[in-house]
């Protein structure tokens, strides 16, 4: 369903560009979504899944290369295209938007460091992919450790107590890079590249880990199967394994000498991008409970004339415009100004996940016994939503994460340039 | 003590930022992609904007408005330009700050690039250390 856009001053690329995600999402995404929600793990990845003519229809248009500037061959999109772009993409399904994102990670990363030979070895073939062939992951979670990966400001974060399960050691001009990573990594069982978050130096617990480029085609690379789960079931996850796998020592994007930092610039973006694909799906859930209570009839009238009911749309209704607005303000801070201030970020996962699971429920809550079934959207929906108040590091933790800034920044200066 | 002064540094980007224009792709390359540039810098205090007409300095500069404005101290900004910087430390640890759309940020380092390979030149010109 449209909606109507309170930003008057929309220009018409941001319209045509806004339409097309949303024709994409409707025609393309919402079925292929349904399908691999009814799947199993393992068939959602099959060579007969409807995942991959998907993901050929998605890398043709180019909806995996909205993070990347033009000038490698991205689509180069301003942060409020990126916010109309996902929030679409998140109305048509929430795990297909993160995957066709997380597919992107290590390329935008390369895209940092300005090393022009990785830029014409993995950049520009990723930005001229239109087969869904070459796919990144973005891999930071670990099966010992969950949202404590991210736990920045805790005395514990640089403990030597926090042993990494996945370490690298420099051997000459090469990293050699032994252990694993958890069932949690978004695209890890079909990514041909990671962006691998590891540990360098134990003796300074998270503090001392970096981030790195890794083939997945390299000798002692192996995956373990697709994870099952409750929601977010068209986004294949699943652990990788590395046994005694060498990559080049420039692979090595990020040490320990300010990894902490670059960590939560990374969080900052990747956080933003949870807030577009949530407000698509309060639309999703909004959009779904709007047309059901118009036609369901009950008492001799539809549902939407009963009092509760237009009270519990608007709240829903206004969840939407409410998640929209911070998300878009979050991002056009945090897209426009380099190093980010990640609280805002944080303020915007939270908050617009928060709203989406709200929005979820009450969906279900007014579909009755029909938001139970496979027969409504609502139901995944739901499931979708729950996924998203853990994903990303979990809500609470965000929060103290967004405390401890608070605690030593607020009130933040001005910019000063 | 500051690698150069105002004086050099003025001198030395009024003619690198012109040369860059009109003797290679920098030039139409920001045409291209509509990309204007402020540079603040302390230590010393200078700031400089370029567009495809070549650069101003100061208060000329302050008065206009670019898709990317970067900050950073003038011994940064020569590490910069002799790519001695390594982009992603140098933004996480704030000693470049950028503003503008991240894309476009992204956009501007490669552009850089043909006077990042004259600069050692100007180095030698104005007897700066390499």
């Amino acid at each position: 369903m449209k909606y109507f856009d309170i930003n008057l001053d929309l220009s018409e690329d941001d319209i045509a560009l806004r339409d097309a995600a949303r024709q994409f999402a409707e025609q393309e995404m919402r079925p292929v979504a349904k399908l691999l929600d009814r799947m199993s793990a393992e068939e959602g990845i099959a060579e007969d899944s409807p995942l991959w003519p998907f993901l050929k229809k998605a890398y043709s248009l180019g909806y995996h290369k909205i993070l990347l500037p033009e000038y490698y061959g991205g689509l180069g999109l301003s942060p409020l295209q990126v916010n109309l772009v996902y929030e679409e993409l998140g109305w048509g399904s929430f795990g297909l938007g993160v995957l066709l994102a997380v597919v992107s990670f290590p390329f935008y990363l390369i895209c940092v460091t300005n090393n022009d030979e990785m830029i014409e070895k993995f950049v520009k073939p990723f930005c001229d992919c239109t087969d869904g062939s070459i796919r990144g992951c973005w891999a930071i979670t670990e099966p010992g450790h969950g949202s404590d990966v991210i736990a920045v400001g805790e005395e514990y974060f640089e403990s030597p107590k926090m042993k990494g399960d996945i370490r690298a050691k420099l051997e000459g001009e090469q990293w050699v890079i032994n252990g694993q990573k958890s069932a949690w990594v978004s695209g890890g069982t079909i990514a041909t590249h990671a962006l691998l978050h590891i540990q360098i130096d134990p003796s300074k617990g998270f503090a001392g880990n970096g981030v790195c480029l890794v083939p997945l085609d390299l000798p002692g690379v192996s995956k373990g199967k697709p994870l099952e789960k409750i929601g977010q079931r068209d986004l294949n996850q699943g652990e990788i394994y590395f046994d005694d796998v060498r990559i080049p020592k420039d692979y090595m994007f990020v040490d320990p000498d300010f990894y902490v930092e670059m960590l939560d610039i990374i969080l900052a973006a990747a956080n933003l991008c949870m807030s577009c694909w949530s407000i698509g799906l309060s639309r999703a859930a909004f959009d779904e409970a709007l047309s059901y209570t118009k036609e369901r009839i009950q008492g001799g009238r539809p549902l939407i004339e009963h009092y509760t009911t237009k009270q519990r749309v608007f709240d829903m209704f206004a969840r939407v415009e409410t998640a929209r607005a911070i998300s878009r303000a979050a991002i056009n801070l945090n897209l426009n100004i380099s190093p980010p201030h990640v609280e805002y970020s944080l303020v915007a996962k939270t908050q617009c996940t928060e709203m989406a699971f709200k929005n979820t429920h009450d969906a279900i809550q007014l579909l009755g016994g029909n938001g139970l079934t496979k027969e409504y959207s609502a139901e995944k929906l739901f499931r979708d939503a729950r996924s998203t108040l853990i994903e990303d590091g979990n809500n609470e933790t965000l929060s103290r994460h967004g405390g401890h800034i608070l605690m030593e920044t607020y009130p933040r200066a001005p910019l000063d340039f | 003590m500051p690698v150069f002064t105002k004086e050099v540094a003025t001198e030395l980007f009024g003619e690198l930022w012109m040369r860059m224009i009109k003797e290679t792709e920098f030039g139409p390359n920001l045409i291209e992609s509509k990309m204007s540039i402020l540079f603040v810098v302390d230590v010393p205090d200078i700031t400089m904007f370029v567009d495809e007409n070549g650069p101003v300095f100061d208060d000329e500069a302050k008065t206009r408005v670019p898709t990317v404005t970067m900050k950073m101290d003038g011994d940064t900004v020569h590490k910069f330009w002799l790519k001695q910087i390594f982009i992603p430390k140098a933004l996480a640890m704030r000693q470049i700050k950028a503003k503008g759309p991240v894309g476009k940020v992204l956009q501007l380092l490669p552009l850089l690039k043909p006077g990042q390979a004259m600069y050692p030149e100007y180095c030698k010109k104005f007897n700066l250390p390499i």
